[in-house]
Formats: structure tokens, C-alpha cells, sequence
């Protein structure tokens, strides 16, 4: 195991891309986020490196939620945790009908450095199959 | 954007709300729209509502207007 930061390399890699499959209004949509949100009864990110994730329940309260993570300053996640995991207001979206409704489970994990191969290989792939297997149409990312 | 890369070449569009939209970019992000926040609050001001949820539907609608990837719009919201 070693350790990088996610700076930017010499050469962007190669694009990815999925095309979007339907309209906004009849997409399920699940948050990811880098940004180590978590439920405060779940076991904390290791932050000296961690390429595990956690989930998030749709129904989730969020004060339920807390952070774990060394990258930045804590302060408005903790004070509202909508500021990086904006989980209430996909559901006011949602309500009203600019989406068709949220995936059943969200997710959080540690980004921006660590072990880039386990991310890459282990972490991602797991977040994207039960991504699919919760029939999610688009997710939207925080911690870029 | 490693995870974001990952999700979508499994199958599922991705866009994500870059704080520092030139590594988003340069790390090979799908889509992204950069809003001007601290990487503290990629999503809006603590509290703000109206805010945060500004910038989630900008993200939503980017994600099925965005043609190209690469691309990182910017958002006129600003929390500093």
C-alpha cells in the first residue's frame, strides 16, 4: 500500500462516459460523496487512508449524520451536513418532481487520496453494483 | 473522481459539484458543475437552503445537458 494525493497527473486520463437513458423527471437519483459522511452509529473512516464506504439510508434523519475526515476543515458539515451531503434537498427536488425520487441507499465514502488502486478497483466497482442493483438511473458526486 | 470514473463506466451517468473544478477536470471527472465554495461546503453554505438546493438542481440539470465529457459548468452561487 502506498500513499498519492489526487493532484493532477501530467496527462488527464482517457474520458469515461455513460449517457444519460431517460428525462430528469423519471430518473432515481442516489448522492456519493467523498467527503466521509456517515451515521453516527457506524464505525468512523480510518483517516490516515480508508477505501471502505458506508451507506446511507434514503430515509435517513440528518442529524443522524456526522464526518469523518482529515482533508478539511469539518465546520459546516458538522454544523449542517447539507453542505456536502445535500440529502434533504434531493428529497425537496424530488418532491417536486424535477427527479422521479431517491435511490434507497446513498453513499460515503473517503476521497481525495489514499490508496488510488483500491479506489479504483475495489471501492468504485462495489459503490456502482449496488448502485445498480438499487436501480439507480444518475448519481451526483460531491468532494471534486 | 476516481469513484465518479468507476460508477460511470459501470453503466450510470455521474456529475459531480467540484470545489476545484480544474482537478475535478484534469482527474478525468465525466461532468461537473463548480459552484464557488470552500472544499469545506462543495454543496452550499451551511443552512442555506435555497442555496444548496440551487446548486443541487444546476447539477441534475447539467447532468442531462452536459454532451461531452470533460466538461465542468460554472455556477453563480458563492459561499467564501
Amino acid at each position: 500500500m502506498y500513499y498519492r494525493s489526487e493532484v493532477p497527473t501530467a496527462k488527464p486520463p482517457a474520458p469515461v462516459w455513460t449517457a444519460v437513458a431517460k428525462p430528469l423527471a423519471q430518473m432515481t437519483i442516489a448522492l456519493v460523496t467523498g467527503t466521509g459522511v456517515h451515521l453516527r452509529g457506524d464505525q468512523r473512516f480510518d483517516l490516515s487512508c480508508d477505501s471502505s464506504f458506508r451507506i446511507i439510508p434514503a430515509e435517513t434523519d440528518c442529524a443522524e449524520l456526522t464526518v469523518s475526515h482529515g482533508g478539511y476543515d469539518n465546520t459546516d458539515a458538522l454544523a449542517d451536513i447539507n453542505s456536502m451531503f445535500p440529502l434533504d434537498r434531493l428529497r425537496e427536488l424530488a418532491a417536486e418532481g424535477l427527479i422521479a425520487g431517491i435511490a434507497p441507499r446513498h453513499i460515503g465514502f473517503m476521497g481525495g487520496g489514499g490508496d488510488l488502486k483500491k479506489l479504483a478497483n475495489e471501492t468504485g466497482p462495489a459503490i456502482a453494483e449496488l448502485l445498480r442493483q438499487d436501480g439507480v438511473d444518475a448519481a451526483v458526486f460531491t468532494a471534486g | 473522481m476516481i469513484v465518479q470514473r468507476a460508477v460511470e463506466g459501470s453503466g450510470i451517468p455521474t456529475i459531480i459539484i467540484s470545489a476545484l473544478p480544474t482537478i475535478s477536470v484534469r482527474c478525468g471527472a465525466p461532468r461537473g458543475v463548480a459552484p464557488i465554495v470552500p472544499i469545506g461546503a462543495n454543496a452550499g453554505a451551511p443552512h442555506d437552503a435555497h442555496m444548496q438546493r440551487e446548486i443541487l438542481r444546476a447539477a441534475l440539470l447539467q447532468l442531462v445537458a452536459i454532451q461531452q465529457p470533460g466538461q465542468n459548468v460554472p455556477l453563480p452561487f458563492s459561499y467564501v
